[in-house]
């Protein structure tokens, strides 16, 4: 009760921070979507990415 | 004609109600009311004759006696014309019997609050998150993509250039002039008054390293490309219409109103390339 009672006198009970929160949140939420999909692709294409067989095709001395 | 007697025309007052048959409303008027106790009624009031609305003379009043006029008013007895005057013609009944209590089964308002605001948040954190991901996408298919990016860039390896020579490369379909300054040179494009040229601007406005010159090959003027190590100057001159530039590129003599243009351009590897783009 006095959690919600808190969180609601800070974030909910003024429109203006209210409307602030949900888009500071959107844009954080933003972020940690793109890092969560980036990384979970990422895993699950281990192997076949440029970055794991550029080794295999590039040679430091060609440069 | 006797009916003409009874039926007369009488205004009415405008606040006065009528009833269908056109009888104004009296309500006030006691049509029930008998006539007053008069003094020579013997029995005080109590009698049957006496009106009602007005109270009886042992309830008090005014009397006449020797001393002048003496009112005596009995408060403890009710005139008999007192009416309660309520403002309501109903009281309200708070406590209706016939609705039973529901209070016990209510929930406490501020408890669900928090997660009522919370889960409309979490909307709208989704929403603005999915809008703004929808607007930048789409602005993203207006940008240039990779393989005009590349080819809008043109890396030059500068040790192949020679002090004191020139290289004239084209990039995005212009010449970009490139000039192995020596120090000589250096020192005599900085030695000049850049305040009184034409278009005012120091020689390290115009290069980030003394000895190279990166600038656009095009002049000012209208658009000939200048020739290289002429021009009264030592820098270049434009044949078209006879503008001079000196080391640093600048507009010295002829009409080209503006110096030549520097390019975005920077240095990789050591100083061994430069990528203009």
């Amino acid at each position: 009760m006095s959690l919600s009672t808190g969180i609601y006198n800070t974030l909910f009970k003024r429109n203006s921070v209210f409307v602030g929160t949900i888009f500071a949140g959107a844009f954080l939420f933003g972020v940690g979507f793109d890092t969560a999909t980036t990384t979970f692709w990422e895993r699950w294409n281990k192997g076949k990415l440029w970055k794991d067989i550029r080794h295999k095709y590039v040679t430091d001395a060609e440069e | 004609m006797a009916t003409f007697a009874t039926k007369r025309a009488t205004t009415l007052a405008p606040t006065v109600r009528t009833l269908a048959s056109g009888a104004p409303i009296a309500p006030r008027l006691n049509l029930a009311a008998r006539g007053q106790a008069s003094e020579h009624d013997h029995d005080h009031g109590h009698s049957e004759s006496s009106r009602s609305d007005i109270r009886p003379r042992w309830a008090g009043g005014v009397t006449f006696s020797a001393a002048g006029l003496v009112s005596k008013t009995v408060t403890t007895v009710h005139s008999p014309a007192f009416q309660p005057r309520l403002i309501h013609t109903s009281v309200a009944n708070k406590d209706a019997p016939q609705v039973p209590d529901y209070s016990k089964y209510r929930t406490d308002p501020g408890s669900n609050r928090a997660l009522s605001y919370f889960m409309v948040g979490s909307l709208g954190v989704l929403s603005a998150s999915a809008a703004k991901s929808s607007i930048s996408e789409f602005l993203q298919t207006m940008a240039a993509s990779a393989d005009v990016l590349a080819l809008a860039k043109v890396e030059v390896d500068l040790s192949t250039i020679p002090e004191g020579k020139n290289v004239i490369i084209k990039w995005r379909g212009k010449p970009v002039f490139i000039r192995h300054r020596t120090q000589s040179e250096v020192d005599e494009a900085r030695a000049v008054d850049w305040k009184s040229l034409r278009d005012p601007q120091s020689d390290e406005d115009r290069v980030q390293k003394p000895e190279w010159l990166v600038m656009l090959g095009v002049c000012t003027h209208l658009g000939c490309v200048p020739i290289g190590e002429a021009g009264d100057f030592g820098g270049w001159f434009c044949p078209c219409h006879g503008s001079h530039y000196d080391i640093s590129g600048r507009a010295r003599k002829g009409p080209a109103p503006l110096n030549l243009e520097v390019p975005a351009y920077e240095f990789t590897d050591g100083d061994g390339k430069v990528i203009i783009g």
